[in-house]
């Protein structure tokens, strides 16, 4: 056990030093163009960060919401004869909160894709 | 007793979210105010459960989830500190930029996640609340969308937060591996019948402690703690200060009060836990001092708070635990509530000079919010005062007396800054510019409940006490 934590700590430590050792021996010359966020040798033609648009987001977290509720399915469906009138109950619960998200997107405006 | 009723309160504040969530879809109002006293009159129905519930003991899932005394006296601690956190917020998420319907229905679910945590009895369910918990509160504490601080404070808050929650569950892993279990119960009986010291659980036990030492901002792992107060809206800040102190102090209790008296007690847990206790309580009001913005001021303040409720835990004693939180919610509630009420329309007042003079302008908010900085201090004949009290005395009692030593000086050390808002209340000019908005009936009335709770507790405690008592005692062993 103390071995293996050992092993772990030196070659955690080594990693941290080798990191170091390069920002520490390694030569510094910098100006500016080598300090801006994209160095490509040309001035940038605008300034920080602008928004973008989240629709991908949007779609990925529908695709998690459907996504998510079939992949439930197939357990479900698996020992539901064993379970009866219970598996039922509980799987209607979970897509009834399922279907409050689903409205709750498609009244907010989820599915337009313009902005 | 094996009964689906244990879900009942939890399932009614669910459906208070979803049924939020689609009246503010549907109904489409400009003022969100029917909301907020909905969530209200559904949370107080979950309070009337919890009360039935008293002594009952309802478990459901196999035990994994218990509605014991201890589960039932946090719950309505978090549901109380929920609905007035509600109130507060009413006037002012429309005078703030924050008029979203699914404020509340956030508030609701980071509640939902909280009850989980304190009436869970296995550590992967508590985990599964803890994130519950977490994902609502970012997205809360960015909710001002065009206010940039808000914004960093929900960026901070989610990048450390999950930070944490890697630790926490990197400290189950190793649990699990060497205790074959995560039920609270069965870890402790496995720890007693241990005949060697195993150092994978050590350390599982010690990455545990610091992902909930990450919620309750313990230091060294408080640095999002003033970021994340200052930039998220007052009302929510006034939440973060105390729901999740009060579930991370409850499941630590869970977890860390029958440890002592197993065969694993070693000295290197409680060596830590005493370190970071004085660590917290010296650094949290040592920054304190500097600081010139009130809710950062009340944020380091709210840091040495965990400093003193370690203590507690420290020194076995849940009583003084609880009966600390408890006024805590209410010294802690009640000053946001007045940092609340001074704003209007896209202003807040929150730097230090603009509270000059409020004690004479605003005679109300002044003397409530001198009340609260008191309590927060711990003079009598506050709550704050005797919450301290039994703390120090029972940890006295064990044998901690350096640690207390250190307490109270850290506590003298910050009478200094509560007294300083005071002083700018009362012994300052009024700045004639300075106008906020008076009709609030809602959050006076709040203001005055918790004026209310911070001297019952502090005058007439023997009830709550009572309760607290009959609760620890019922605490199901084994």
């Amino acid at each position: 056990m103390i071995e293996l934590f050992l092993v772990f700590l030196v070659f955690g430590l080594l990693g941290v030093v080798l990191v170091f050792m390069n920002k520490l021996l390694g030569p510094k010359k910098p100006n500016p163009i080598k300090e801006s966020p994209f160095e490509c040798g040309s001035p940038y033609l605008q300034e920080g960060i602008n928004p973008v648009p989240i629709m991908y987001y949007m779609v990925a977290f529908l695709f998690l919401l459907f996504d998510i509720e079939v992949v439930f399915f197939f357990p479900w469906a698996l020992v539901f004869k064993e379970m009866g009138s219970t598996a039922l109950v509980i799987m209607f619960a979970y897509i009834f909160v399922l279907v409050v998200g689903f409205v709750y997107a498609w009244k907010k405006g989820a599915f337009k894709w313009e902005l | 007793m094996n009964s689906f009723w244990a879900l009942s309160p939890l399932l009614l504040v669910v459906l208070a979210a979803l049924v939020v969530l689609l009246l503010e879809v549907f109904l489409k109002k400009e003022t969100k105010d029917y909301l907020a006293y909905l969530s209200s009159l559904f949370l107080a129905g979950c309070g009337i459960i919890l009360m039935i519930f008293w002594d009952k003991n309802y478990s459901y899932f196999d035990g994994n989830f218990l509605l014991d005394n201890l589960a039932l006296v946090f719950s309505l601690l978090l549901t109380l500190a929920t609905i007035l956190v509600i109130l507060i917020s009413i006037k002012y998420i429309s005078l703030q930029g924050a008029n979203y319907g699914e404020y509340y229905a956030l508030l609701l679910f980071a509640l939902s996640g909280m009850l989980i945590m304190v009436s869970s009895q296995s550590l992967l369910i508590i985990f599964l609340g803890l994130e519950i918990l977490s994902i609502s509160s970012y997205s809360l504490a960015g909710l001002r969308r065009e206010n940039p601080e808000s914004s960093e404070a929900a960026i901070k808050y989610f990048l450390l937060g999950s930070f944490a929650t890697a630790f926490l569950v990197y400290g189950l892993a190793l649990m699990y591996g060497s205790t074959h279990s995560l039920e609270i119960s069965s870890i402790i009986r496995f720890l007693t019948t241990g005949t060697h010291l195993n150092l994978m659980l050590l350390v599982g036990l010690g990455l545990i402690i610091i992902g909930f030492a990450f919620k309750i901002a313990l230091v060294p792992f408080h640095m999002w703690t003033p970021d994340v107060y200052q930039g998220s809206p007052t009302p929510v800040t006034a939440f973060f200060s105390v729901g999740p102190k009060v579930v991370g102090f409850a499941v630590l209790l869970r977890i860390f009060h029958f440890y002592w008296e197993t065969a694993f007690h070693t000295q290197t847990l409680m060596t830590a836990l005493w370190v970071i206790s004085v660590l917290t309580m010296v650094v949290g009001n040592l920054i304190a001092l500097r600081q010139t913005n009130v809710k950062r001021i009340l944020a380091y303040s709210s840091i040495a708070h965990a400093g003193y409720l370690l203590i507690a835990l420290i020194a076995q004693d849940p009583t003084s635990l609880i009966f600390y939180l408890a006024v805590y919610l209410f010294m802690n509630i009640g000053a946001f509530t007045a940092v609340t009420s001074l704003g209007r329309k896209g202003k807040e007042y929150v730097e230090l000079n603009d509270y000059s003079g409020i004690g004479f302008k605003y005679p109300w908010i002044g003397a409530t919010f001198a009340v609260f900085l008191f309590s927060l201090a711990g003079f009598p004949p506050t709550g704050g005062f005797l919450a301290k009290f039994f703390v120090f005395a029972s940890a006295v009692r064990k044998g901690f007396t350096p640690l207390v030593i250190i307490a109270v000086i850290a506590s003298l050390i910050s009478v200094f800054y509560y007294l300083r808002i005071i002083v700018t209340m009362y012994m300052k000019e009024p700045s004639p510019s300075m106008q906020i908005l008076t009709r609030n009936p809602v959050l006076f009335s709040v203001l005055f409940l918790c004026l209310y709770g911070v001297l019952q507790l502090g005058i007439y405690p023997g009830n709550v006490l009572g309760f607290i008592r009959q609760a620890v005692a019922a605490m199901p062993l084994l």
